[in-house]
């Protein structure tokens, strides 16, 4: 029925740019669940590197001010404690990053 | 070089000098990694000279490919700095191009016999080229964001609607969780690398092994055959994958720098 009408007279540019709109969608949305289970790695890589990274640099300061300022084994312990929330911090931001991005079409 | 077989799956990071060089006391011998690196460069330097020569209105595959990778990264960082993030542009291509040159080309496998310091390697799996590479970025964030915002780029630190008493704690967690960017940049890209072909080794040394075992055993490595071909394509993914993620992370703490305050 479509076609008939397209053969009488050319589709309406608004028409024409709806179709394309349409097809357009269809695509992103294929794509974005093809590459769903590799970006889902991405994410885990992520987060974890993103608390791993947090504790490793809360446990040296800690270290270094248990050095500096020989208060062994409180830095330790309280550069541990930071850097485990500050690792949470990172993680939660991350997560929060990701939901933007999902939401806003990717 | 007979050997072929016998290399464990940690002899393809090791490094080798190919020009021994040193300054003073500096060793800055021209390695293997080096040699990869200028390779990856090459190779992206002659694609992108040579899809452009044509300058067509109407492009052809390889002009295709290059605006392709263009608008990726140019829609990348207009995302997520906005427009006036485009001065970064040039950084953030380049850091993705040779990130994903880096990778790609590490996962081809090496010319059987070829010499130990030509043997196919990948720059990316070593921590402290990773390292560099999320220092010179985190680098760029602070000396811009100093640059932009003046001491207002501390307020980095302190987030908005925080009780006064709980402040000292949350400036010290957000200190901590901003030392900790570069390190988990370069963990990310450099663990995946290096996870991604100690397995691809692994998994073909099994074929050799089974294969070796003789005719009662040795049907079993089509297994460990087929396996190698889904972690290979799998590498492939994850080549891309870490590419991005690092320049999109880059885009994110360089909006950090370029709206400061805006947290």
């Amino acid at each position: 029925m479509a076609d008939d009408a397209g053969k009488q007279n050319p589709p309406s540019l608004d028409e024409f740019s709806k179709r394309l709109d349409a097809v357009r969608g269809d695509k992103t949305n294929a794509e974005s669940s093809r590459a769903g289970s590799g970006q889902a790695m991405g994410r885990a890589f992520r987060v974890a590197s993103e608390l791993l990274a947090a504790m490793i640099v809360g446990v040296l300061l800690g270290l270094g001010a248990d050095k500096f300022l020989g208060i062994s084994p409180f830095g330790l312990l309280a550069g541990a404690l930071v850097g485990f929330a500050a690792g949470v911090m990172n993680v939660a931001r991350a997560m929060k990053n990701m939901h933007g991005d999902s939401s806003e079409g990717g | 070089m007979i050997d072929l077989y016998a290399a464990g799956p940690m002899e393809q990071f090791e490094i080798v000098k190919l020009i021994p060089l040193s300054l003073g006391s500096l060793d800055i011998s021209f390695t293997n990694s080096a040699l990869w690196m200028v390779i990856g460069v090459s190779v992206a330097t002659a694609f992108f000279v040579f899809a452009a020569r044509g300058r067509a209105l109407i492009p052809g595959p390889l002009q295709s490919v290059a605006e392709i990778m263009y608008e990726f990264v140019a829609d990348m960082v207009r995302g997520a700095i906005g427009s006036e993030g485009m001065k970064f542009f040039p950084y953030v291509f380049s850091l993705f191009i040779f990130i994903l040159m880096s990778n790609l080309l590490g996962l081809f496998p090496t010319i059987p016999g070829a010499p130990h310091g030509l043997h196919t390697f990948t720059p990316t799996s070593h921590i402290i080229v990773t390292f560099t590479l999320a220092m010179l970025t985190i680098s760029i964030v602070i000396v811009y964001g100093f640059y932009k915002n003046g001491l207002g780029f501390l307020k980095l630190f302190v987030p908005s609607g925080v009780p006064l008493w709980l402040l000292p704690l949350i400036v010290l967690i957000e200190f901590v969780s901003f030392l900790s960017r570069p390190l988990s940049l370069a963990i990310r890209l450099f663990a995946n690398m290096l996870a991604g072909h100690i397995i691809l080794k692994v998994f073909a040394g099994f074929i050799i092994s089974l294969l070796g075992a003789g005719v009662a055993f040795g049907w079993i490595s089509i297994f460990p055959f087929l396996g190698t071909i889904a972690i290979t394509l799998l590498e492939l993914l994850v080549a891309f994958l870490q590419a991005y993620v690092f320049a999109i992370l880059t885009c994110i703490y360089l909006n950090d720098a370029v709206h400061a305050g805006h947290h």
